[in-house]
């Protein structure tokens, strides 16, 4: 396909236009009509449409169900990204390091990610139940019975509970790129200075990382905008409780969407959610970049 | 992990040895749940309570049996095929060849549509779904498996396209060039000569996306009808709630979600492998 000169391309015209037209109408044109709706008290369902001004946003910034549910996220959030980069990296070490059945153990650790956020949120429900789940049974079998507890019933421990399905669901995809990235460090400058007499430990903080920052970059990016997005573990896990303990502004948002019929300040709180990201996204991209080394 | 240099001299080492030891313990509690899932199917609920993690006394299909006949599933195994199928179906024919026109056009505006498009991917679909279903209802989709088709299709412009362009780079302009000597179209370039050497890209994109279809909840659980029975995993949801005391029904279901992704994914790995790499080197 080479260009033809002056003119209107047809050929390039007529192989973007679908997607061009698909991409517009259910992506961009919705999403601009958040904005609008935002400020209006729109139930989703009626055709009277009244604008409400800021009054959605200001009752966002106000209501202690937002503060909530602003500092469940974050926390999850700040915990999940955390948790799950150091344990992808770690496995990504061991996978690159161990020396028999390494295909086996990268597919063991990527299965998780092919379940749906629904499933494995029900199969550890049931793991984490009080009376017959894995977790407890396994605690009194090794003489821990005292341990024993409802996971999803203590309100101190729920929303990590639930972040642990989600890091043990999401680990095996970052290791995939920790994985690629670590494959893509030249070995011969990781011998030099082993001949050098460079610890194991020195070789992976003086060369290793500074090599796989770009992998750090994008993992804390996906993983951070995976963590604000979370719902599906939530909904059938804990449906935000005990009492508002797991709710998160995107569990939020939903709730007060369909459940409550508020649609108009179900937008504004995904407005909100945007500009959270975005902001966030900023801060990080300016904190792991400036650490980014090429060779 | 190396073992120290003091162990050189010595010719057995227990660096490797612990790895794997350690690799092993982690994916021993990697593959645990889905593996308890795997064989509470095949358990009765009494036998679930009893023991979780035995392995089923018999070959037991009862789950199955119970599971087809209370519910509707089948009709929720075909839509979530349908879905599935239908919408990679209409991707590959779409998204492939508005990259390319991306990547062989050097020209202005299709560098500003190719921004337009990837700004799709930090835009969360929470942000924008209520409006999205009333322009779904103004289109008449909203109800219908069109309608979760024709966003699935709008959602993977963003991620489409960037794999795509970022395959297209590694192709050479030659073949077309000589192509287009030998009298083809545009269109006929892009199909019979460009498209096959796209086949890897092609694979990854389906995996990747498929697998998202296939798992997906939110969209189908809102915008299926209600009252009948939607997808595998909107039907797993719903028997969370409904059938509390019969576990081992919803293990038989989460066992029909789980397995074709399964499969595809031994089949397929490295297709998973390629896209997730191509996607974060660029993304």
């Amino acid at each position: 396909m080479t260009k033809k000169k002056g003119g209107i391309d047809t050929a390039a015209v007529a192989f973007i236009a679908p997607a061009f037209i698909l991409y517009t109408l259910f992506i961009i044109v919705p999403a601009f009509s958040s904005v609008y709706y935002s400020f209006t008290s729109w139930d989703g369902i009626s055709p009277v449409v009244k604008f409400v001004g800021l009054a959605n946003y200001r009752e966002i910034f106000t209501s202690a169900r937002f503060g909530n549910a602003l500092r469940n996220t974050v926390i999850l959030t700040v915990f999940i990204s955390i948790v799950e980069n150091a344990l992808a990296l770690l496995l990504a070490l061991l996978v690159d390091h161990v020396k028999w059945f390494k295909n086996f153990f990268r597919s063991a650790f990527y299965v998780p990610v092919l379940i749906s956020g629904i499933v494995s949120g029900f199969i550890w429900k049931i793991m984490y139940n009080y009376n017959f789940g894995a977790i407890n049974s396994l605690l009194t079998s090794i003489g821990l019975g005292e341990w024993k507890q409802d996971w999803l019933g203590n309100p101190k421990l729920t929303l990590l509970m639930v972040g642990f399905v989600l890091i043990w669901k999401g680990a095996g995809y970052y290791m995939i790129i920790y994985l690629a990235s670590l494959q893509s460090v030249p070995t011969d400058v990781v011998e030099a200075a082993a001949i050098d007499g460079a610890s194991p430990w020195q070789r992976f903080k003086t060369i290793t990382v500074p090599l796989i920052s770009g992998a750090f970059t994008i993992n804390f990016t996906l993983s951070l905008i995976n963590g604000l997005k979370v719902f599906d573990q939530i909904s059938v896990m804990t449906d935000g409780g005990p009492g508002f303990t797991t709710e998160t502004v995107v569990y939020l948002l939903y709730k007060v969407g369909f459940n409550e019929g508020r649609q108009g300040f179900g937008t504004a709180v995904g407005i909100v959610l945007l500009f959270i990201i975005i902001i966030l996204n900023a801060v990080q991209q300016k904190f792991l970049k400036s650490r980014e080394v090429q060779l | 992990m190396t073992a120290n240099v003091t162990m050189r001299r010595k010719k057995f080492r227990w660096g490797p040895i612990l790895v794997l030891l350690l690799t092993m313990f982690l994916a021993l509690i990697f593959l645990a749940p889905v593996f308890f899932a795997l064989i509470s199917a095949f358990k009765s609920n009494g036998e679930i309570l009893k023991n979780p993690m035995a392995l089923p006394s018999s070959f037991y299909l009862k789950n199955f049996q119970d599971l087809f006949e209370q519910s509707d599933f089948v009709t929720a195994i075909k839509h979530s095929l349908i879905l599935t199928v239908v919408s990679e179906l209409l991707i590959v024919a779409i998204v492939p060849m508005a990259a390319f026109a991306i990547e062989r056009r050097t020209s202005r505006g299709m560098k500003l549509i190719y921004t337009y498009f990837l700004a799709g991917m930090m835009i969360p679909f929470h942000l924008y779904m209520f409006p999205l279903f009333k322009q779904m209802r103004l289109f008449g989709i909203y109800g219908t498996l069109g309608g979760p088709i024709i966003c699935y299709l709008s959602g993977s412009v963003a991620f489409g396209s960037l794999l795509y362009c970022s395959f297209l780079k590694g192709i050479p302009l030659e073949i077309e060039e000589a192509a287009q000597i030998d009298g083809c179209s545009p269109f006929q370039i892009f199909w019979q000569v460009t498209f096959p050497l796209l086949g890897p890209c092609t694979a990854s994109m389906v995996v990747l996306n498929g697998l998202n279809i296939w798992n997906d909840f939110l969209m189908p659980y809102l915008v299926l009808p209600s009252g009948k029975a939607k997808t595998i995993t909107v039907e797993v949801f719903s028997f969370v709630g409904q059938y509390t005391a019969r576990w081992d029904i919803v293990f038989a279901g989460t066992v029909c979600s789980i397995v074709p992704a399964l499969v595809i994914f031994v089949l397929l790995q490295k297709y998973f492998v390629k896209g997730i790499t191509a996607g974060a080197a660029k993304g």
